[in-house]
């Protein structure tokens, strides 16, 4: 690996775990708009800042252009307030409205400026090593690895000095209020640094593709997990996994760094959302079918328990009378088997000792729905987790 | 009465869009009472809790808490919010939920340790929860998720408790334990608020009623004042309920 590839995936890995962290709690917000709202909406601030600075890194350019994104949710939530409109529809006329007025301020002095609209949406990673921080002579590295690095250590202190505010706000607002951490402040807090993360990423990765990697890594953590902080670690580990990975992938292909990182990030949500242990959709497919089988063995049970005659506890006469196919009728009659709740005598199905205090115990279950009665059943079936 | 008032409110009024939803509320609540607000939908039964705490600021009027602003008081009131006003599916815990009841008396920046931690513990067994302590909320049910939401309050260790409508969706048995709770709190001698929805159990659960309706029909005590004629003048049909005296 050359030096300027170094640096490159380490550009990458810093801007995936700074978006990934604002990205968790705008996805638990329900927010994710907000931030594609924010990554078009700075392009007027980015503009105007250049055009006074005449240099894409400067801090002057970066606050300017968090302050477009900051205006942008304010706006958002005026026009949703006045209740003409829903939030989603406030977001589709906001920023496109702020984004025109970047690309016409670009094109009116494009001949003047060195900036076009394709960098600010796609970015070029590739490009970033070239533009180094020299101070008093000395080579420091990458100017864009610093102005991330700088927003990445303001967002962990941040998160780290407020994370239980941010947690209580987001989960509930109105004790958060009245426990006196206005949620109004944390909102617009998260607001601002999401706005100057978004800022400090664009020209690495583009204002489209930030948003994927503030919302894919939250988002595929969240069906990992159900503790806040893992999901911040797991959306971490995600966003820097991406970011290496696209990388090396872009490699193999030449082709656009960013875009490679991209697909990754919808690669791994895909891998994780066909085969997360509890709400991946094999997962939740296994679970349906293993609770039909049970609702089945749970009839069948019942129709045990309340029939004493023989006739009716005939083997084959169960097939016909409870009307089920020949796979399904063994698959029951296995499981029951299987787990000591029946007894088969000379062709004749009876309840053993447990069926009997299964049924009984699923029955009032069933009549009562509570809860505490059925907590040691869960672990076997899962007709009983809800 | 000498008692002392916990919470008074004042010209209390309160608007959505220009269209006011609380007109004009004087309420005084003596502490020590267990009081039901009751109305109909719409009546601004939550509004009026939610003014109380500041979580919505009202267009005239005031209230305070033993004789201070709400802001000054905040560590002696506890709140808990209609079980529908949170998203269950968020990555937390059981124990987690009940331990963001210290987070008032903690401040900001400080984070709970290992008292915060036991007293909370100390509420979820309480509640009859310690079982379920590292589940995760939606995992619960709704009886179970409403203990949660009580426990966060009873850590608060609050004087006084405000509820916005505990008993909606919870079984019988979650029911009985929440109002054994809160009858202990009275007990206690801390004041407890309740939006309260069936009418039939007002007189067997509190001792203190308002009656609302945009405006305040009446507050006092329930054999005084819970009545028909009250009933009738909140809800505008004629109420007949059998009061048990």
């Amino acid at each position: 690996m050359s030096s300027p590839q170094i640096e490159i995936q380490i550009i990458a890995a810093v801007v995936a775990v700074a978006c990934a962290i604002p990205g968790v709690f705008l996805v638990l917000r329900k927010m994710a708009l907000i931030s594609d709202a924010i990554s078009h909406s700075i392009l007027p601030g980015i503009v105007l800042g250049f055009f006074i600075t005449q240099d894409l890194n400067s801090p002057l350019l970066i606050i300017l252009a968090a302050l477009s994104g900051v205006i942008t949710v304010v706006l958002v939530e005026r026009i949703q307030k006045t209740g003409l409109v829903k939030e989603d529809t406030a977001i589709g006329l906001v920023f496109p409205a702020l984004f025109s007025i970047g690309v016409i301020l670009i094109a009116k002095n494009a001949n003047d400026v060195h900036l076009d609209v394709d960098a600010v949406l796609l970015g070029e990673l590739a490009f970033a090593p070239f533009d180094r921080l020299i101070m008093s002579g000395v080579d420091m590295g990458p100017k864009s690895l610093w102005i991330m690095g700088v927003i990445l250590l303001i967002t962990i202190t941040l998160l780290l000095l407020f994370f239980k505010e941010l947690k209580v706000s987001t989960f509930d607002i109105g004790l958060s209020s009245a426990l006196g951490f206005s949620p109004v402040v944390l909102h617009y807090g998260l607001m601002t640094i999401s706005s100057i993360t978004v800022v400090g990423a664009f020209e690495a990765v583009g204002a489209i593709l930030v948003v994927a990697l503030m919302i894919a890594p939250a988002a595929t953590a969240y069906l990992l997990t159900s503790e806040l902080k893992r999901m911040l670690f797991l959306s971490i580990f995600f966003g820097i996994f991406s970011a290496i990975s696209g990388y090396w992938l872009a490699h193999w292909l030449d082709a656009s760094i960013a875009g490679s990182i991209s697909t990754m990030l919808g690669f791994v949500f895909l891998l994780v959302y066909l085969f997360a242990p509890s709400k991946g959709l094999i997962s939740v497919m296994y679970r349906q079918k293993q609770q039909r089988t049970e609702v089945s063995l749970l009839t069948f049970l019942l129709h045990l328990n309340n029939h004493t005659e023989e006739e009716e506890r005939h083997i084959n006469h169960l097939r016909e009378h409870i009307n089920w196919q020949k796979i399904r009728a063994n698959t029951v009659v296995d499981l029951a088997l299987k787990n000591n709740m029946i007894s088969v005598e000379k062709e004749l199905v009876s309840l053993t000792e447990k069926g009997k205090n299964f049924t009984e115990t699923a029955l009032d279950y069933i009549i009562t729905n509570k809860d505490e009665k059925i907590e040691h059943l869960k672990e076997d079936f899962f007709l009983f987790r809800g | 009465m000498n008692q002392k008032i916990a919470i008074q409110v004042d010209d209390l009024t309160v608007a959505y869009n220009y269209k006011p939803v609380l007109w004009d509320i004087d309420l005084i609540v003596p502490e020590g009472v267990l009081m039901a607000i009751v109305g109909p939908n719409g009546a601004g039964k939550s509004t009026l809790i939610k003014s109380i705490l500041g979580i919505i600021d009202p267009i005239a009027g005031s209230v305070t808490i033993y004789d201070k602003p709400y802001a000054k008081q905040r560590k002696l009131v506890a709140y808990v919010p209609q079980k529908g006003s949170v998203d269950w599916d968020f990555p937390t815990t059981a124990i987690d939920v009940v331990m963001m009841g210290t987070y008032g008396s903690l401040g900001w920046i400080k984070r709970p340790g290992a008292k915060e931690k036991k007293a909370s513990l100390e509420a979820l067994e309480k509640v009859g929860m310690l079982a379920f302590k590292n589940r995760q909320i939606s995992q619960l049910s709704g009886g179970q998720q409403q203990r949660v939401f009580l426990a966060r309050a009873l850590v608060q260790n609050a004087s006084i408790y405000f509820m916005d409508e505990p008993f909606q969706g919870v079984d019988a048995t979650t029911e009985i334990a929440i109002i054994n709770i809160l009858k202990e709190l009275r007990k206690a001698g801390k004041t407890v608020v309740v939006v309260h929805h069936d009418l039939q159990t007002v007189p067997e659960y509190f001792d203190w009623v308002t009656f609302l309706n945009v405006k305040k029909i009446a507050t006092g005590p329930v054999k005084d004042i819970f009545n028909d004629d009250n009933l009738t003048k909140t809800y505008g049909i004629n109420y007949k309920v059998a009061v048990s005296k």
